[in-house]
């Protein structure tokens, strides 16, 4: 056999072992009350399911279930995209900041029970309950941090800084749809998001429609599984 | 000058370790329980007193933080004094089924095994701790916390006496805590509380720190209803 094909299908079994025992990654949403955080999910997990990628969800809420309760009707049993198992609610007791970033045990326990019940997973997305600007994810917790806003706060959201906005992998600005209801100048928002960010990316988005979230979609594949093919996938 | 009792010693690192392990700072998870106390408030129409959380908080301690897992820590130690591997994981397994509530039974081993990670992080070559992490790994053991709590404090020369303190210690701020959050005490009440019951927390640890596995116990029907009930509320901000 051709040394070049030997090396390719050595890289390939290495590629395919590396993928298939390496921790499964995880990406935390954290962002304000209301900003579209289980929306934005519920947009982005069918564009990565479409592309071969299994997801699962853990969803932190402050006071409920009814977020972990409709992404499970809505994604796992209206549309069959997951088993209904791969969608877990977390009750925070009150203090959504302190279960993601200060004392994230709890969380961590469910993320590993996922692992190992589902192995196979290409992602794990952490939803943070609604919080304030200052949310951060441990990186014991997720390995990439979107933080999501939306423009009802008003253009000055971005420079009023705050570590979620400053310090997140990838800065998500919702709701554009209503910029103009609400006198809010998405061109404002842009420069001061690129001042405060240093150049890291951010995208806008409408997570009611989906438009702008095959963006988010794809800056995941790249920054958060290197563009490696779904499992399902390298290890057929 | 204020010393401690006639024989002033000389503080150690087992003193920080007990000030570290103590701490609500460290690590567990526990913030995200109220054992029952959410429910109790909503039933109770948000008007619950200071004296009715005090009783809940001292039914809990004597009827069965004390009787379970307080004794799980006295046998921890013993099982390490008489170098009884296997007795530790007994001790898991019984307590693991003592555990009525599905929720609490869940949240004790979750963060058993949080604590665990994180003390194994700096405390290394403890052959029990590193018994029961494989064992928890290998599963055959559960991780349920009071063990691991023990554990993590011999690891740290932490004595079986200041060990059970400490749990029921952080036991009754856990529930203060929840307390306050809920808006039913305020800062300063929960300070007072907590002075209350410090004379509560140590008689129920001399009353069962020797006590043996098999005298193991607990008796909390209501307490245990008020959490299965708790455990369905469709809204709510604690676990349990």
């Amino acid at each position: 056999m051709n040394r070049w094909i030997q090396k390719c299908l050595l890289l390939d079994f290495f590629l395919y072992f590396f993928v298939a025992l390496s921790r499964i990654p995880r990406i935390g949403i954290g962002g304000p009350v209301g900003s579209g955080k289980t929306m934005l999910i519920e947009q982005l997990v069918p564009i990565l399911k479409k592309d071969g990628y299994n997801v699962g969800i853990i969803s932190n809420d402050v006071v409920s279930r009814e977020d972990a309760d409709r992404m499970r009707k809505n994604l796992a049993t209206e549309r069959g995209l997951m088993p209904e198992d791969l969608v877990i609610g977390i009750a925070t007791g009150g203090c959504p900041h302190t279960a993601v970033r200060e004392d994230p045990s709890i969380n961590i326990s469910v993320v590993e029970e996922m692992e190992s019940k589902h192995p196979n997973l290409d992602l794990i997305i952490i939803e943070s309950g609604g919080d304030n600007i200052t949310t951060t994810f441990s990186p014991a917790l997720a390995d990439y941090f979107i933080y999501i806003i939306d423009v009802s706060g008003g253009d000055k959201y971005p420079r009023k800084r705050g570590l979620g906005i400053e310090t997140s992998d990838l800065l998500v600005i919702n709701k554009i749809d209503i910029a103009s209801f609400i006198g809010a100048d998405l061109s404002i928002m842009e420069r001061d998001a690129k001042i405060v960010r240093n150049d890291k990316p951010y995208v806008f988005v409408n997570s009611k429609t989906g438009q702008g979230v095959k963006t988010v979609a794809e800056q995941i594949v790249k920054d958060v599984l290197f563009d490696a093919p779904p499992k399902s996938v390298a290890i057929n | 000058m204020h010393t401690d009792g006639d024989t002033e010693s000389i503080p150690s690192i087992a003193d920080l370790s007990f000030l570290q392990l103590s701490d609500s700072f460290f690590p567990t998870g526990l913030y995200t329980t109220s054992n029952g106390l959410e429910l109790l408030f909503y039933d109770k129409n948000r008007k619950l007193t200071y004296g009715e959380i005090s009783d809940f908080i001292k039914a809990y301690l004597v009827q069965q933080i004390g009787p379970t897992d307080c004794c799980v820590v006295g046998n921890v130690y013993n099982c390490i004094q008489k170098k009884d591997f296997m007795s530790l994981l007994e001790l898991d397994n019984t307590y693991y089924f003592m555990r009525l509530i599905d929720e609490t039974r869940s949240a004790s081993t979750r963060s058993g095994i949080q604590f665990l990670r994180c003390v194994s992080a700096f405390i290394h070559n403890d052959e029990y701790l590193d018994f029961f992490s494989k064992n928890i790994k290998s599963g055959h053991a559960r991780g349920v916390y009071p063990l691991s709590y023990a554990l993590g404090c011999n690891s740290m020369k932490i004595t079986k006496e200041r060990c059970g303190l400490m749990l029921l210690y952080g036991f009754v701020v856990s529930v203060i805590g929840a307390a306050l959050r809920l808006g039913i005490l305020q800062h300063i009440e929960g300070q007072k509380l907590i002075d209350e019951m410090k004379p509560v927390i140590l008689s129920t640890v001399k009353k069962n720190i020797n006590r043996p596995l098999d005298s193991m116990w607990q008796f909390v029907p209501q307490l245990d209803i008020i959490q299965m009930h708790h455990e369905q509320m469709d809204s709510k901000m604690f676990i349990t």
